[in-house]
């Protein structure tokens, strides 16, 4: 008998999937009684080391509607040669290149371990990878050279039939004509005027009769060479790309006293897309924008090259007095639609001290896939290795990224989808199986992923359609299949199926069995999107109202009490650590904007929504891990009791590491007692730490910033303002010996938020 | 293992900046299982009781052995007077009361004690080899400009056939580069080590592993080698693509045994 637990980890290792309730209430009364909504993240790329691609197309259910790949759940009749669709229940033949399966010579897919398999799909026209340098010349000459070596190295990173473009831009915007022979050569654009698609193209000489043709299918040109200048592939131009890219000057234009350079970034970033637009619409293409402030004319710009006028805070938007913001984020959403439309994503690698424009511009990434990263300077480690990883590869070499993916719901009858809240764009393909309330991006069975890599993770979130008094559903059980179409890193056109199942259960006579069926991590992390998802368009203090109400709600249907008597309030198992995960999401970055710019809100935001389970409840609630000579290292509470002074601490967020030294560690560390022989040990266990560390580092993505601190030092701040104040200045009497470290803070604590919940959940009126 | 390395980040430009890992170390990735386990619940996530505000670890296991097998001696900590006092000299460090910190407690110095088995990491296979700033290993003698130059000299004579001249000249070009960086002393050994590694291979005709070598060098010494390396990386490239009819490589100095093959 296996327990939920070891089930939750067996179904995430072979499908990328975590459902919120592994049992499925049987009517749609039952299940929005719940609380939290019938719901998965799932990762549709998860890596899977055993799961080697099949070299066949996938068999479709033939209803035109339905279109379900074949899947263990089939039932199927292998003397006549029929499998019966378990989402339609159309009876299908099998294609002729089945004729020889019996039942002892099943196809890969029909077996029960291949729940998740990938297909390989042969036809179509094989194009490559595009990646579209844009790159912002008003930096400092230091940044600016670090800039120029990284992305030189990026040369020997990408794949070398990789096309590869370059645009520079200032306050004009250059697009480098790249060929192999000649001087170089540049078109000019001015960085004030917006130019449509069709301009652009026709200024950049793409206007061929050539292009036309089939719509929706990768228009690869014959020659790419001859359609576009603009990109070409790697292998031919290095030599030349790597001594443009090493005479890049700074913007030549003077920057008068008080002001900012002109960032011409919207038109730099329009005519990327324009050109991609015009010549590679559909194939796997990056714009990678590097950028080292905010743009500041033209169409997009963020503020105004006045330095005296700040760059909008978030006082500045709550009394509505950002002037620029409206509008150029509405000229941002529309290019990432637009670019979502054409299958690219848009990456930014933002380095700079001050903002640089991530609120208004967010929107390139998170509709396209594409990665933010935020950094202080190009010179620094956190960017140079964020943007190496950026070309990683898996355990068989081939690149972690992946390229126009479209995912597609299929449900069974009793289940409709409601949304997702991920790195996508609806594509709004309406059915049978999709729902009419919405729930993140809803109101499609079909969702554009730009681009993918192993973690991205949506969440998805579904609705029971059965009524009321309706018997659980023949069969027992709900099925729900993911159909991932995508252009791997090799170029290869790909189809990745998952096909899942869980019981149906009576919520009036098995609510023990769902409650118990209930994945806390999951459903934390879940309901963490939904809030984040919502403070993008509402007010901070309506979000967490709403999360609190989710979770007296779920309280008052789970937990065991007399009422109106907190003290008898009980939690099962199953449900334990839930009010943790959401009193730790409450404070987190995602909701509380307090002591965050609003570029800082954005890029957390974006990273949360995209992670899978593990990194996003490290981002909600951090690791902490306790190393001392009383033991093995320990993972520890996150609490100030936790802070010893004959710790050291590790504390992981996922975009800081800390390492603090405990009082006495850090004494005896001053004292160098780590230098003496017969103290090896003392040495080795500030080591430790410091060895764990590097592990997170070697792989975390983006890189995280990096604090080792000590008791009383000024950045063990990142640790107090992340435990739980169990003791604060306000009800520690200091001087006892009461373990711990006391926090100077009025937030409220573990403890009176659990008193709360406690009362408000017993209580009769609420 | 002088491609095995840490450097520390650019504190000067970004703040908190994390160390920086070496190509290798970044390919090799991590090993160990990552630190995902969370500490024990508060009983029942504080429903039943406050979170404790004693220690939260089991601590009460804390008495091991090794603890009981050596009790420090006390030590006096007259920290205010210096900043970084130097460790202390004897092996026994004077007896005294320890100097009472602000929330009065005590500093004894820490357990003493041979290897630490309590700071390992907690769980998987500890085969890594730790990762801090290396040492660089004994000196070998530096490789010879020469040896490394008549490789790549021989591998671009062997391209002219069938590459286009343009191609071969602007290769051409950027060894003059690497060989004027070298001669004037701009190239550090480690570069001349791994670039004399990187015509062994190509000598043995395994071209992936140049071009491992070649990327290595890109990430990790891009300053040095950026101008020219792009030479070297299109040489691998064009020569990979001839017939092997067309390579003969002078066996000019005495190589260790290699397999020759692709």
């Amino acid at each position: 008998m296996t327990t939920y637990q070891e089930f939750i980890q067996q179904n995430e290792d072979r499908d990328g999937v975590r459902f919120s309730w592994n049992l499925w209430p049987s009517s749609r009364l039952e299940a929005t009684r719940l609380v939290v909504p019938v719901s998965c993240l799932f990762t549709p790329l998860k890596e899977r080391p055993d799961l080697p691609p099949v070299q066949y197309e996938p068999v479709m259910c033939g209803r035109a509607n339905c279109k379900a790949v074949l899947n263990p759940l089939c039932q199927v009749d292998f003397r006549a040669k029929i499998w019966a669709c378990n989402f339609c229940f159309q009876r299908n033949p099998f294609p002729p290149s089945y004729a020889g399966i019996s039942d002892v010579n099943q196809p890969a897919e029909l077996m029960p371990q291949f729940s998740t398999i990938e297909y390989v799909v042969q036809r179509g026209p094989v194009a490559p990878l595009i990646f579209l340098y844009v790159v912002d010349t008003c930096l400092e000459e230091e940044d600016l050279q670090a800039l120029r070596e990284s992305l030189q190295m990026s040369l020997s990173l990408l794949p070398p039939n990789a096309l590869v473009g370059l645009i520079t831009f200032g306050r004009m915007v250059q697009v480098h004509e790249l060929s192999c022979e000649g001087i170089a050569k540049s078109y000019v654009f001015r960085g004030t005027k917006e130019l449509s698609s069709k301009q652009i193209q026709e200024m950049l000489g793409l206007m061929k009769p050539a292009v036309s043709g089939q719509q929706g299918r990768p228009a690869a040109p014959q020659d790419p060479s001859a359609t576009c200048r603009f990109l070409q592939p790697v292998h031919r131009v290095d030599m030349n790309l790597t001594d443009l890219l090493g005479e890049l000057q700074r913007d030549p234009w003077p920057v008068p006293q008080g002001k900012r350079p002109l960032r011409s970034t919207g038109v730099a970033l329009s005519v990327a897309v324009g050109l991609l637009e015009g010549a590679f619409p559909n194939t796997g293409a990056r714009v990678m924008l590097f950028t080292g402030g905010p743009p500041t004319q033209g169409p997009g710009m963020v503020v105004g090259d006045e330095l005296k006028t700040p760059i909008r805070s978030w006082h500045d938007i709550q009394k509505d007095n950002a002037r620029h913001l409206k509008k150029s984020s509405k000229y941002y959403d529309t290019l990432a639609n637009r670019t979502a439309v054409n299958g690219h994503s848009i990456d930014i690698y933002a380095c700079a001290l001050d903002q640089t424009g991530l609120l208004e511009m967010k929107c390139l990434s998170n509709l396209t896939g594409g990665h933010i990263v935020m950094g202080d300077s190009f010179n620094t480690s956190l960017f140079k290795q964020t943007f190496q990883r950026v070309f990683s590869k898996d355990y068989s070499g081939e690149f972690r990224m992946a390229f126009g993916g479209t995912m597609e719901v299929k449900t069974s009858r009793e289940l409709k989808v409601c949304g997702a809240i991920g790195p996508c764009v609806s594509l709004g393909a309406k059915g049978p199986s999709v729902s009419e309330n919405e729930m993140g991006v809803g109101g499609t069975s079909q969702w554009k992923v730009c681009s993918l890599n192993p973690s991205t993770t949506l969440a998805m979130f579904f609705e029971v359609v059965s009524q009321h008094n309706a018997p659980v559903p023949q069969g027992g059980r709900g099925a729900i299949q993911f159909v991932t179409q995508y252009q791997h890193s090799s170029t290869q056109r790909r189809i990745r199926v998952t096909t899942v199942a869980r019981n149906w259960a009576d919520a009036q006579s098995q609510i023990q069995h769902i409650e118990s069926s209930f994945d806390q991590e999951a459903s934390a992390v879940i309901m963490a999107r939904l809030g984040v998802f919502r403070a993008e368009s509402e007010e901070g203090p309506d979000v967490l109202r709403w999360l609190d109400r989710q979770l007296i709600r779920l309280c008052q249907k789970f937990g065991q009490f007399n009422k109106d008597d907190p003290t008898s309030f009980k939690l099962s198992e199953s449900l334990s650590l839930y009010p943790q995960f959401m009193f730790h999401l409450r404070r987190s970055p995602f909701l509380q904007v307090f002591n965050n710019s609003p570029d800082e809100s954005s890029y957390y935001r974006h990273h949360f929504v995209r992670q899978d389970l593990t990194q996003s409840l490290i981002m909600v609630q951090p690791m902490l891990y306790s190393y001392s000579f009383h033991g093995p290292p320990e993972p520890v509470l996150l609490d100030s009791s936790s802070i010893l002074p004959d710790r050291i601490l590790l504390m992981d967020t996922f975009f800081q590491l800390v390492i603090y030294h405990g009082e006495t560690i850090a004494q005896w560390r001053k004292a160098g007692y780590q230098e003496m022989a017969e103290y090896e040990n003392f040495k080795q266990l500030l080591q430790a730490p410091l060895d764990d560390a590097q592990e997170i580092l070697q792989t975390r993505f983006p890189m995280p910033r990096y604090v080792d601190t000590e008791h009383g030092g000024s950045q063990a701040r990142f640790l107090l303002s992340k435990v739980n104040p169990s003791q604060t200045h306000n009800n520690s009497n200091g001087w006892t010996q009461e373990p711990g470290a006391p926090i100077l803070t009025d937030d409220v604590s573990l403890q009176v938020f659990m008193d709360h919940l406690k009362k408000l959940a017993v209580s009769s009126s609420t | 293992m002088d491609d095995l390395f840490v450097k520390p980040g650019n504190q000067e430009r970004g703040w908190n900046d994390p160390p920086q890992f070496s190509y290798g170390l970044q390919v090799a990735g991590s090993t160990r299982s990552p630190l995902t386990k969370r500490g024990p619940p508060p009983p029942a996530a504080g429903l039943q009781a406050p979170p404790p505000c004693g220690d939260p670890s089991p601590d009460q296991q804390a008495t091991s052995p090794h603890l009981h097998g050596i009790t420090p001696p006390p030590h006096k900590m007259t920290t205010p007077t210096h900043r970084i006092t130097p460790p202390p000299s004897g092996v026994t460090p004077p007896l005294s009361q320890a100097t009472s910190s602000p929330c009065g407690s005590r500093l004894p110095p820490p357990p003493k004690g041979g290897p630490c088995p309590m700071s390992r990491p907690p769980s998987g296979p500890d085969s890594k080899a730790p990762c801090g700033p290396r040492a660089e290993p004994d000196p070998q003698p530096e490789p010879d400009l020469q040896a490394v130059s008549s490789v790549l000299a021989e591998a671009l004579e062997a391209c002219r056939q069938n590459v286009s001249r343009q191609v071969c000249e602007d290769i051409a070009k950027r060894l003059r580069l690497l060989e004027d960086s070298w001669t004037s002393g701009r190239l550090s050994s480690t570069v001349k080590r791994r670039m004399n590694a990187l015509t062994l291979e190509m000598k043995s005709s395994h071209w992936s592993a140049a071009d491992d070598i070649h990327r290595s060098l890109m990430v990790d010494h891009v300053t040095e080698v950026s101008q020219w390396m792009v030479g070297i990386k299109r040489l691998i490239a064009e020569t990979r693509n001839l017939s092997p009819e067309l390579l003969a490589f002078s066996p000019a100095d005495p190589v260790q045994p290699e397999p020759v093959g692709n």
